[in-house]
């Protein structure tokens, strides 16, 4: 059982952890340098013009100024409105629309690589030194050491342009749109009662197609987003099969585990009853972590496969130096990220209780 | 009783909808619990083929069928997706590809023509520009995507919103693009559209580029009705109401895409596709894979080696044509004494192997250059050549000079841009022919495009990179806009030719301090010179003025490049140099 305390406790840790993370980002963008009112006017724009936008926006005021108003603004979960990207809109409409996009993509990369991760950890500590071990490093090496920039575009050549069979970008078919109008039409005696109502949708298509019934969508949103799942859930695997192997290999040397096989348990059932969930600790850690690897690998993933998520929106805020958009989004994976963090300690107590101490 | 989609009126069986409104509550939980709220660049780029630049004669297009039988979709894709579609608030390529299906302008650039100018909203043959006068008759029966009429009154209200900080639908300086003074604000005095079908505008000058000014697309005419209708000005871009081909359908930035569908109602030729979607591949190789797979029909900038797999596979092809565009290595005569010695500035022109860089660098896809203006606008001098690399003149004028250990800082950008899609090597082969005659160079790299323009137009550069793609395709947009400093002539003292950048009406265009009055007479006459050979005589001879001053390294000019799949018509599909792309007139196979 996990103490409301221990919860409290880590949600408090929460804010100084979003407090530094804004300052930085803030300070790092201000120090950058680049004139956000000459992106927003253009090149053709006069100076005249330029200098009259920065006091409209306030680039103009003492720094500490705006970051006071910054941080006033953030403390309401208010980024201001977009400055180019999405000119005019608000910011917190934008990561609402985007968000999603890179969850759907970092859950399924976090699933394939827990699905394979975790098998392939534990037939390699169990079979220690044999083919399969040492196919498993070499694989487990070569997924740590690629990056997603150079494997996202090999797998795009190999199976979307020489097999052709998955297509090269984007999460869905070019010319599928989901609607989330319903209709419900019945017939009472000689007249029709239709009934339309907006659902709501979470924003990710696999999800959505099938919430829809759109089937044929719902594939194709599988068939898009395979390409970049394996690619992010190749790196997660690597490193989740090699943290669990040494866990494993160290469970398996102790004392538990040999008592449990002298009183006559079989090697199968001591390894996943009394060896898994022991193993799992240090594993759990990893995961948390990964999570937030995967959100900076989505930058990358989305950025070859043409996937509109915070990761491609980050990419494009800082090359049009959109300031509430980048801080809203690093602001938003940070949240993202400590979030994680806080259900992987929660679970980890709840596997070993001792910690909560 | 039936259940079905509003869109596709899909039967549902009985199992299925349980199974289906079951979700639909785990949907809306985890909608609730995600905590989620639903709602909702680069420079303008338009490309040129090398036609005629100079003033259009007004050539009929001729009224088009009435829309026509469409059919099929068109998908484009494309590097980048804003998520506003108003023409006056963008100064990006990406936007203007989309508003210019959905609006149309009074005066329109010829698909394919590279730069002649035909009739839009404006009747053919029904535009005068006379002393500071130019008076337009309108098109008849033209009406907005939403059934509102088309008349002056949407030309007044469009410009107004544009400029005028008295008009109470003013869309403001904080929203405004560049372009509103570029475009209409520094020239424009006034606007009477008393008349339904006349609008008469009255400049500040007199001014020769004025008609073309309106075909660029920020000229856009927009609806009255909606302008009016709008408590906030910023948001007409996720609705945005023409007259153009295609009408705006949705906006799906979850997944970077913009679906327009074909207007039946059109008062020009086509469209010929009953629906246009922009979908977005930010990676070059990715979107030509797209392309090729046919997911994909057409495409757009393109770098070498994304042109290489499209040109080498079956389904897909090239199309290419010499663009309206410059790129260029400017020196700082406000900042670095030694720049002011033309013999300094040609002699770093002969030592630039530019002709390496092309080829080998942008591989072919841009030419050598020795002059501001393209192939094909007016004003270009045939005369003028190439600087040829000659490092042995290049050390003889250095020592003239008494140059021959000059060092300085050469700035660029990082990421491509059309005209110098390597920057970084581009800089680096500067500085090792530099070095071979004794010069030291200190490559400045900037990683963001703003922070770049910031410096450069601070003037606190040495010498930089920059580059420019036209807006009208009139020589004025080069050598005006680009080498004329804008200042007062008495601003510039006698026996120099160059101004520091905080002169009064200094324009950071001109990012090198360059003044010679000869040719800012030259352009200046040549800007409000209604005689279209007298104007190519004076910005010929500006051009040679400026090839043998030499303020800037002439680099090149980038070659506008299209992916095309087969399933398009290919010769219903024109690259277009400026304005379009008009996909109105493609058709699929």
């Amino acid at each position: 059982m996990v103490s409301k305390r221990f919860v409290l406790k880590r949600l408090m840790l929460l804010v100084p952890v979003l407090f530094g993370v804004a300052t930085f980002v803030f300070a790092i963008l201000h120090l950058a340098g680049g004139d956000p009112a000459r992106i927003i006017v253009g090149q053709r724009a006069s100076e005249e013009t330029v200098r009259q936008v920065q006091r409209e926006l306030g680039l103009n005021d003492p720094i500490l100024v705006q970051y006071g108003r910054f941080l006033l603004d953030v403390i309401q979960f208010d980024f201001g409105n977009s400055y180019q990207i999405s000119k005019g809109n608000p910011v917190r409409d934008v990561l609402a629309t985007r968000l999603p996009v890179t969850v759907e993509l970092a859950l399924y990369g976090q699933t394939v690589g827990l699905l394979l991760g975790i098998p392939l950890g534990i037939l390699s500590a169990v079979k220690q030194d044999s083919l399969l071990d040492h196919t498993t490093r070499v694989g487990a090496l070569a997924g740590i050491s690629v990056p997603i920039y150079w494997s996202g575009p090999i797998l795009i050549l190999l199976f979307a342009g020489y097999f052709d069979i998955f297509p090269a970008a984007g999460r869905i078919g070019s010319t599928i749109f989901l609607d989330n109008q319903w209709t419900l039409a019945f017939d009472v005696g000689q007249y029709t009662v239709t009934i339309a109502r907006d659902l709501p949708l979470t924003g990710m298509v696999t999800i959505d197609t099938l919430l829809l019934g759109r089937e044929e969508a719902f594939f194709s949103a599988v068939m898009h987003l395979f390409l970049p799942v394996v690619t992010i859930g190749v790196y997660s695997m690597a490193l989740i099969s090699r943290m669990m192997r040494s866990s494993m290999l160290e469970v398996i040397r102790q004392d538990y585990m040999r008592t449990a096989r002298a009183k006559g348990q079989g090697a199968k059932i001591t390894i996943m009853k009394h060896g898994f969930r022991n193993a799992m600790i240090p594993v759990i850690t990893v995961v948390g972590i990964q999570f937030g690897t995967l959100l900076g690998g989505a930058v990358l993933t989305e950025t070859v496969f043409g996937i509109g998520g915070i990761g491609t929106l980050i990419v494009d805020a800082i090359g049009a130096t959109d300031y509430p958009v980048v801080q809203g989004a690093v602001l938003t994976f940070a949240l993202l990220f400590t979030l994680v963090n806080l259900g992987v300690d929660i679970t980890y107590s709840y596997l070993d209780p001792r910690i909560q101490q | 009783m039936s259940w079905g989609m509003a869109d596709d009126d899909k039967s549902v069986e009985r199992r299925d909808f349980l199974k289906t409104a079951g979700a639909t509550a785990a949907a809306a939980t985890t909608a609730v619990t995600a905590g989620c709220v639903s709602g909702g660049g680069e420079e303008t780029t338009t490309e040129g083929d090398g036609d005629d630049g100079g003033n259009g004669d007004g050539s009929d297009g001729g009224d088009g069928d009435d829309g026509g039988s469409m059919s099929g979709t068109l998908v484009y894709a494309r590097g980048d997706h804003p998520e506003n579609y108003d023409p006056q608030q963008t100064t990006s390529g990406e936007v203007a590809k989309v508003t210019n299906q959905i609006y149309d302008q009074l005066i329109q650039f010829q698909p394919g023509s590279g730069g002649a100018l035909t009739d839009g909203l404006a009747k053919a043959d029904g535009w005068e520009l006379s002393g500071q006068t130019a008076t337009l008759q309108l098109k008849e029966d033209v009406t907005f995507h939403d059934g509102s009429d088309f008349t002056a009154a949407d030309v007044k209200a469009t410009i107004r919103r544009f400029t005028d900080e008295n008009y109470s639908n003013y869309l403001g300086t904080e929203n405004a693009s560049g372009y509103a003074g570029f475009t209409f604000g520094n020239w424009i005095d006034d606007i009477d559209a008393s008349s339904e079908y006349e609008v008469e505008f009255t400049l500040t000058q007199k001014y020769a580029p004025f008609l073309r000014n309106l075909a660029m697309f920020a000229a856009a005419i927009l609806s009255q009705d909606q302008i009016t209708s709008l408590d906030d000005q910023t948001q007409l871009g996720t609705n945005p109401i023409g007259t153009g081909p295609f009408e705006f359908d949705e906006l799906d930035n979850a997944n970077q895409r913009v679906r327009l569908t074909g207007n039946g109602d059109y008062f020009g030729e086509g469209p010929n596709v009953s629906e246009v979607i922009f979908k977005t591949i930010g990676q070059n190789s990715s979107r030509a894979q797209d392309v090729i797979n046919g997911d994909s029909h057409i495409t757009d900038n393109l770098d070498a080696e994304s042109s290489s797999s499209i040109e080498e596979s079956d389904t897909a092809q090239i199309k290419s044509k010499p663009g309206i565009n410059t790129g260029y290595m400017a020196f700082n005569m406000a900042r670095v004494e030694a720049f002011r010695d033309r013999k300094v500035r040609r002699a770093v022109s002969l030592a630039v192997n530019t002709e390496a860089i092309v080829n080998d660098i942008y591989q072919g896809f841009a030419v050598q250059t020795g002059q501001p203006l393209p192939e094909g606008v007016m004003g270009r001098n045939p005369n003028v050549d190439p600087y040829p690399t000659d490092k042995d003149q290049a050390q003889t004028l250095l020592e003239e000079a008494g140059a021959t250990d000059l060092s300085f800082e050469l700035a660029t950008f990082s990421n491509p841009r059309g005209y110098n899609p390597s920057p970084i090597q581009t800089a680096n082969q500067v500085k090792s022919d530099l070095e071979s005659i004794g010069m030291s160079v200190e490559v400045n790299q900037f990683s963001t495009f703003s922070s770049y323009l910031e410096y450069t137009s601070a003037g606190k550069h040495d010498a930089c990179f920059l580059g420019w793609y036209t807006d009208n395709a009139d020589p004025d947009n080069f050598l005006y806009v680009l080498l004329d400093p804008k200042v007062d002539m008495d601003a510039v003292p006698d026996g120099q030719d160059w101004v520091s950048f905080d002169t009064e009406g200094y324009s950071t265009l001109n990012v090198g301090g360059w003044a010679n009055t000869d040719y800012m007479q030259l352009v200046r006459d040549a800007q409000q010179s209604y005689d279209e050979s007298a104007r190519k005589q004076k910005y010929q001879q500006a051009s040679k003025l400026a090839h043998d001053e030499a303020p800037w390294v002439f680099v090149d000019h980038a070659k506008t490049l299209r992916g095309i799949n087969e399933a398009v018509s290919s010769s219903s599909f024109t690259v277009s140099s400026v304005g379009g792309p008009f996909l109105e007139l493609v058709e699929l196979n």
